[in-house]
């Protein structure tokens, strides 16, 4: 097919309802999402307690609001998907809801997860789709608004998406240690051997090597079987049981087995997804064809702007290239590249404030600035270290120190490596730079038992 | 996945049956019977010792109040490092029903308030079961009340009334701490606790690990490191140390790293985390920690009581134990927590 029939192709209308079900499904799953942070706490604990943020680079003037205000925000979220679920002020919901989603993210990089980024980069393509034109309170106020017909890279920008996921996720885990070594899951799987039935295997390296190689080939192939009409009611047999299994296994990762079961749900066909929105609605389609169509001065802009978009998805995760090192390691260009229980590193590091001028040392208790979470996290993370580092040189140049130096002992362990030196301890931290540059200061990594 | 599921509990229902795998890599390990083992051999015993260490207190305490005189005083002493050093023992078991009446924060928050207590002395009128006066009773409020220099002219000065009163109540409320805590884990509580395999946070296996990470760092700070000036640029905290009037700091934090060593090899039966992690094929480091909490300890015993004394004297053994102290917290919070797979919070994570 010609680039010329393909780019067609994808004009060519198709019906609307995969817009309209992945609109509601989204906005369910979200609302839960936000029910289940609230009523664990997580609000307070992770954006109201902590004394300091970690922010991303270029986004430090991001800060929360407070216990009122962050409890609002999610307020508002929650607001944002009950309005996105009924299709009202549908384009307003989903702008409020990927900013506010989005800003909540960018408090703190300990909170980074891979599919809060999903959801971000998804609500931002949804604030351009016409997911309310069918189906939704929208269509009922104003009926004029309804169309029945979308053309078909509407829909098509979602399985793009998910798509971008599951792809990088499996050639992430193309790496030594997953495939030759089955690492983490030997390290992991012991640790569910109080599971009913397969808890005893938990302990048998083939297990952990069958769930490797299996992950493995299950997210690299997977969108290629949800593509093809032949293969999907199977595949999609797959991503429910693939995704429901790592919920049993891994609770731990939460929210994102469900992330990936809704939104795989797209995959189905349009007349699919008619069927089913008819089962539950009266109203039909009533004014026959009707297809939607972004204004005229949109339409040349669209290509170039979808195009950037997802020359950036494949750019980013591939960005680690540019760096020296062992990736798990260093963790230059490790976020938002789909990598997803690739890994068990965990460190722990002793910080000392020097008043160069005195030789007065202070040691730091991190429990003092950071919550558990936050103090594991930047254990491992240079970039979060080197935050830190900056942050302690503040809090003790206010204290009165003189150009306070800042210097790190720290050890991590990476896959059941013993722990090792981390950072250079004769470097102040507090004069490094925090930058896109490879961090010298962190000291190589070097493989031994395995 | 699914396939993959229904394949293994096909295999393990099918090939179930008694045939013992030839496989030489680890076989199961029996986590209910490690968790037992902790229960009934170390947790409960090691709460029991204490509750029958603090009526011999009791006692103690009451032949000191009646006659406050030194050699009353010094027999007491002897009770009360004896009580201190089987609270050490429990001291890693916070969790469970010792979290939930939070026992640690009640029975040994120091460095203790004395104003505050001297003021409750005064008055008359406390609450001792409020949140907000865990470092007005407990060990270090009777370390104060009992030792402090001017401690037997006390007893028998104006306030003496009042104090008797006050050390009554505190060891009064001391006991009942202990009880609650001793009741729930003999009632249902051991049972939760045994029954729970899970490695997730919350569970069993994860509070010891974090435990035992804690411990070390409340060594690392409040009983060695902090006092000796590490926080301060050198500049010391002789009266904070863990029982400081009683002098018996260096006593109290052998003996908690030492029970310590005994909860990671699970008193030594072959039912401990130490030989989880054999399990998990990670015998060297087992060995590695076993080994260095005896340089620890060795470390710590060079040491000479009282600590506020040795902080100026003896800044080279300090140095080494702390040192020693340090790479055992690595050891524990990175290798060993990586190693059995403990997450330590609810929240979400992407697994690394």
């Amino acid at each position: 097919m010609s680039f010329r029939s393909t780019v067609k192709n994808l004009q060519r209308p198709v019906a609307i309802a995969p817009l309209v079900t992945f609109r509601i499904l989204f906005g369910l799953m979200m609302l839960a999402g936000t029910i289940r942070f609230w009523a664990n706490g997580w609000i307070t604990q992770q954006y109201v307690a902590p004394k300091f943020f970690f922010t991303y680079m270029g986004f430090e003037w991001v800060h929360p609001l407070g216990s009122t205000g962050m409890h609002l925000v999610f307020g508002l979220i929650a607001l944002a998907t009950v309005l996105i679920i009924a299709g009202l002020f549908y384009r307003a919901a989903i702008i409020v809801f990927f900013i506010a989603f989005t800003y909540v993210e960018l408090i703190d990089v300990t909170n980074y997860l891979n599919h809060y980024y999903f959801i971000s980069l998804v609500s931002f393509l949804m604030i351009w789709l016409p997911a309310n034109r069918y189906f939704s309170l929208d269509v009922k106020l104003w009926p004029k608004l309804q169309r029945t017909q979308v053309p078909l890279w509407t829909i098509g920008i979602i399985r793009l998406q998910v798509a971008v996921v599951y792809f990088f996720a499996g050639l992430a885990k193309i790496n030594p240690d997953w495939m030759m070594h089955a690492l983490p899951m030997k390290i992991w799987l012991p640790a569910k051997s109080h599971l009913p039935l397969v808890g005893g295997l938990m302990y048998k390296e083939w297990v952990a090597y069958l769930f490797s190689w299996f992950g493995a080939f299950y997210d690299l192939f997977i969108a290629f079987f949800l593509i093809n009409r032949k293969t999907r009611p199977i595949a999609y047999v797959f991503v429910l049981g693939f995704h429901i299994s790592t919920a049993i296994f891994f609770p731990g990762i939460g929210m994102f087995p469900y992330v990936m079961i809704v939104c795989s749900f797209i995959f189905f066909s349009s007349g699919y997804h008619q069927k089913l929105l008819a089962f539950f609605g009266k109203d039909r389609a009533s004014g026959g064809y009707n297809i939607y169509h972004y204004a005229t001065w949109l339409q040349p802009a669209l290509p170039v702007v979808l195009g950037v978009y997802f020359l950036l998805q494949f750019i980013v995760p591939i960005r680690f290239l540019a760096y020296p090192g062992h990736l798990f390691w260093y963790e230059e260009g490790y976020r938002f590249s789909w990598r997803v229980m690739l890994m068990e590193k965990s460190g722990n590091t002793f910080f000392t404030v020097k008043e160069p001028s005195t030789g007065k040392a202070y040691e730091i208790d991190n429990r003092q600035y950071l919550t558990p979470l936050q103090d594991k996290m930047m254990s491992t993370q240079p970039d979060m270290l080197l935050r830190y580092a900056h942050y302690l040189a503040q809090v003790y140049a206010k204290k009165g120190l003189k150009n306070p130096a800042v210097y790190a002992q720290c050890y991590v362990t990476l896959n059941g490596e013993r722990s090792q030196p981390f950072v250079d301890e004769t470097v102040n931290l507090a004069a490094q730079p925090l930058s896109w540059h490879h961090y010298n200061w962190v000291l190589p990594f070097t493989n031994h038992e395995k | 996945m699914v396939a993959v599921t229904t394949f293994i509990i096909a295999c393990s229902k099918g090939g179930g049956g008694g045939t013992k795998d030839p496989d030489p890599t680890p076989s199961g390990f029996d986590k209910a019977a490690m968790l037992t083992n902790y229960a009934d051999a170390l947790i409960i015993p090691a709460y029991t010792n204490l509750q029958t260490q603090a009526a011999l207190l009791e006692t103690a305490v009451n032949t000191f109040l009646t006659t406050p005189n030194a050699a009353n005083q010094t027999a007491l002493k002897a009770a009360f490092k004896d009580t201190y050093l089987r609270f050490e023992d429990v001291s890693a078991d916070q969790f469970g029903p010792a979290e939930a009446a939070l026992f640690n924060n009640f029975v040994n928050t120091f460095p203790t308030d004395s104003a505050v207590i001297e003021g409750n002395v005064i008055r008359g009128t406390y609450d001792l079961t409020s949140n907000a006066s865990i470092s007005q009773q407990g060990l270090p409020a009777l370390d104060y009340l009992l030792f402090n220099p001017h401690a037997v002219a006390d007893f028998t000065g104006g306030t003496a009334v009042n104090r008797k009163k006050y050390v009554q109540d505190v060891v009064a409320n001391l006991k009942a701490k202990i009880n609650t805590v001793l009741t729930n884990w003999k009632g249902t509580y051991r049972a939760t606790f045994i029954g729970n395999t899970r490695s997730d946070s919350g569970s069993p296996i994860a509070f010891l690990i974090n435990q035992f990470a804690f411990e070390m760092d409340q060594l690392k700070g409040p009983r060695v490191g902090w006092p000796f000036g590490k926080q301060s640029a050198g500049v010391t905290y002789p009266n904070n140390t863990e029982g400081f009037n009683a002098g018996i700091s260096i006593a109290l934090a052998t003996e908690n790293l030492t029970a310590l060593k005994g909860m990671f090899n699970g008193g030594g039966s072959g039912k401990g985390m130490s030989d989880y992690l054999v399990a998990l094929n990670k015998q060297q480091l087992s060995t590695d920690v076993m080994a260095q909490f005896d340089k620890a300890i060795a470390a710590l015993k060079t040491i000479p009581d009282p600590y506020p004394t040795a902080i100026t004297n003896n800044k080279t053994q300090i140095e080494a134990a702390y040192r020693e102290i340090q790479i055992l917290l690595t050891l524990i919070k990175t290798d060993v927590a990586s190693a059995t797979g403990v997450r330590i919070t609810y929240q979400d994570t992407d697994g690394d």
